[in-house]
């Protein structure tokens, strides 16, 4: 039986310049992580750009509201929504003032759960007008 | 044959290395030079530098709602291209789109739209959002706007005087906005980077970004409601009586608070480019006038501080008319004689007289500079006026009797007030203050206001007895009935003074006013109204008195303070006309 020919015995083998593989991959590998980085920054800059300038635009809303809910809210303006709306307040009369003054201490209110008020407080109220 | 397999696989990894290197350099290429359309506009790219513009900071009322008085709305400018608008003819066509949405002063804006060479001319300034808006939804070629703003006061004519105003540029004029001006405008940041091709920025390329500090927040003594219930009250009255001007103020006595300072005439600070300078004047605290009648409480309580006269001293009156020095001094009603108690009630201006001749001339001045006369508060609000009072030295024989009856002497209504409110505040004359706090944008309270005791013109017991003294005045058969409030005792002094006009008293022009504090047992507020020329009524007593009624009335129920017990009358410990030391 003949000995089986080894092929790769004759071939003549390509010098590969290893150096410059690695240069052309390290290369490769900077110039990719350049693009991933320009691209990423500059999709974070438009995004940075649209943020601010929404903030911009809430903000001067925000201020907005907060100067007509001023105007609205001062009492020149509430008198002219009661006026509107036909109402007329007037402070409630002294003889309408219950005064409830409160001592300091907790002595006053030792015995309050036993008073027939604190029960009714107590019961389930049937709601009619809510 | 052998196959050179190792040359072809190494072949074709340089060959798709190459490929991907020529992607790279090609996008490289792109990114940095662009295509020959991208050149132009690449090679454009310049440094940017833009000022961050800061919201001024607000001014808030010192109530629990903290309404806002004043802030900067974000508001836009409407400009055009004129050489465009030229080109395409649509100058007449845009301007009659523009005009039913802003007001456009034709005069004015056609001559700067018809520069052919002007790329640049302002059609209107500072409108609002929505009219922009429905501007730029017309999409007409050549019209832009640009982002500004301008200070706001919601509250329009409401506290004008103390708010002030800050002008077009967003600086502080005067009021408070000048005053505060370093801790309401913040500091502005500052961006470095570059613009592209068409003129954005490119963020990526921020070298510098310093960012802006908002202006702080002006946190106020007065109270918003008590303002409007005074500013209501002081501006009926004055179209019930025809006045010409009038002023009026608020002060917590215990603190020096400033709760309410109006003054009239007034004006819309967003529009104080059409306000004239009397509009603009606070008179409250910056019109000097003679106070008057009112003056007297200073005279009688120092008398009585100095041990000179009690309460039930007699003094002869002269039945109302009194030659001293040769110059005859009058009273409104006559009286033979009068307690000093009733010479404040019925406000004998012989009887103050005399007791300021008791007093002496040094000792008067030197009580009434502790009072806080002839000299400024120390207000934070420009515009203060120190009043006058002249040297003691140069006092003539007759000073200290006009000067006990408010002639002479010029003051303002702040000045005044600090010296009831002293009174009310057991003899101590506090410093009086507008401003509680200031919170920067961050929550830090940067500056809160304590209150400052000035002097103590007179002992605490000098102070409890004017009280009672001046609890009298309004009551039955005093000068300041009308001031008296429902529940309340009521502290306090009617002043009607003639104007000094071209170096004599005018019979026909008064300074009408009242000053006083309430609950006259436990002050809690002081107050001081004066009306300036009032016709056809024209008393301290007739027309500012009922207006301290009014608005204490409505001031005590809104404060809550419990009503109180009337005080004891004096009448009934203190015999008015009888016999006793008399001088």
């Amino acid at each position: 039986m003949m000995a089986k020919k080894n092929r790769k015995k004759g071939q003549t083998k390509f010098p590969v310049p290893i150096p410059l593989v690695a240069l052309l991959v390290v290369l490769v590998g900077f110039a990719l992580v350049y693009v991933c980085l320009q691209s990423r920054t500059e999709t974070l800059g438009r995004e940075i750009r649209g943020l601010e300038a929404s903030q911009s635009r809430l903000r001067d809303q925000l201020v907005r509201e907060q100067c007509e809910w001023a105007k609205m809210q001062s009492p020149s303006s509430l008198e002219l929504a009661l006026k509107s709306h036909g109402l007329v307040m007037t402070w409630p009369g002294r003889d309408q003032i219950v005064r409830v003054r409160y001592d300091g201490s907790l002595d006053t209110l030792h015995g309050y759960e036993t008073r027939p008020s604190a029960r009714v407080a107590r019961n389930n109220r049937i709601v009619m007008n809510d | 044959m052998t196959e050179p397999r190792g040359s072809t696989r190494f072949i074709v990894i340089l060959v798709l290395l190459g490929l991907v290197m020529m992607v790279l350099v090609g996008r490289l290429a792109f990114l940095h030079l662009g295509g020959d359309q991208n050149k132009a506009t690449a090679a454009k790219t310049k440094p940017f530098k833009q000022t961050l513009t800061v919201p001024r900071g607000r001014i808030l009322d010192g109530s629990p709602s903290a309404g806002i008085l004043a802030l900067n709305v974000g508001v836009k400018d409407i400009w055009a291209d004129p050489s465009l608008l030229i080109a395409s003819n649509r100058v007449g066509t845009t301007l009659t789109c523009l005009v039913p949405l802003i007001p456009i002063d034709m005069a004015d804006v056609l001559p700067r739209l018809n520069k052919t060479n002007s790329q640049f001319a302002m059609i209107s300034r500072y409108v609002s959002a929505e009219k922009a808006d429905a501007i730029e939804k017309l999409k007409l070629p050549g019209v832009h706007s640009s982002d500004s703003s301008i200070r706001s006061y919601p509250q329009n004519e409401m506290l004008c005087h103390v708010l002030g105003f800050a002008n077009n540029e967003g600086v502080g004029s005067s009021g408070l906005e000048l005053a505060m001006e370093k801790l309401l405008k913040g500091s502005p940041g500052l961006i470095e980077s570059r613009l592209d091709g068409k003129r954005r920025e490119m963020v990526e390329r921020r070298t510098q970004e310093i960012p802006s500090k908002s202006g702080a927040d002006v946190v106020l003594t007065i109270d918003q409601q008590l303002q409007y219930m005074l500013e209501k009250s002081v501006d009926a009255a004055m179209e019930r009586n025809r006045s010409k001007a009038a002023f009026a103020i608020m002060e917590r006595v215990r603190t020096g608070e400033i709760l309410a300072m109006v003054s009239r005439p007034g004006f819309d600070p967003n529009q104080f480019r059409k306000a004239t300078d009397p509009q603009k004047l606070n008179r409250a605290i910056g019109y000097v006038y003679e106070p008057g009648s009112t003056f007297k409480v200073s005279v009688i309580a120092a008398a009585l501080n100095d041990g000179i006269v009690t309460p039930e001293t007699i003094f002869n009156t002269e039945n109302g008319r009194w030659l001293y020095q040769k110059k005859i001094l009058r009273d409104y009603h006559g009286y033979s004689q009068l307690s000093v108690a009733d010479v404040l009630k019925k406000s004998s201006n012989i009887g103050a007289a005399k007791i300021a001749i008791m007093l002496g001339n040094v000792r008067m001045d030197k009580y009434l500079r502790s009072f806080g006369i002839g000299g400024k508060l120390g207000l934070d609000l420009p515009g203060e006026e120190g009043g006058i009072l002249m040297p003691v030295q140069k006092w003539a024989a007759i000073s200290s009797s006009r000067i006990a009856i408010g002639q002479g002497v010029a003051v303002t209504g702040l000045q005044m007030l600090g010296v009831l409110c002293a009174i009310a505040n057991d003899g101590a004359l506090m410093k009086p203050y507008l401003v509680k706090e200031v919170i920067a944008d961050d929550g830090t309270v940067l500056l809160r206001r304590q209150p400052q005791v000035i002097s103590h013109p007179i002992r605490p017991e000098t102070a409890a007895l004017m009280r009672r003294l001046l609890a009298r005045v309004c009551e039955e058969g005093g000068t300041g009935f009308k001031a008296r409030v429902n529940g309340f005792s009521v502290g306090g002094k009617t002043g009607t003074a003639q104007k000094p006009i071209s170096g004599h008293y005018s019979e026909t022009d008064y300074m009408a006013s009242f000053v006083g504090f309430i609950p006259a047992d436990h002050p809690e507020i002081g107050m001081i109204i004066v009306f300036d020329e009032p016709q056809p009524l024209h008393t301290g007593g007739a027309v500012s008195a009922p207006v301290f009624g009014e608005v204490a009335e409505q001031a005590v129920r809104y404060l809550g303070l419990t009503p109180t017990e009337s005080l004891v009358p004096l009448s009934k410990t203190i015999q008015t006309v009888g016999p006793g030391e008399t001088f």
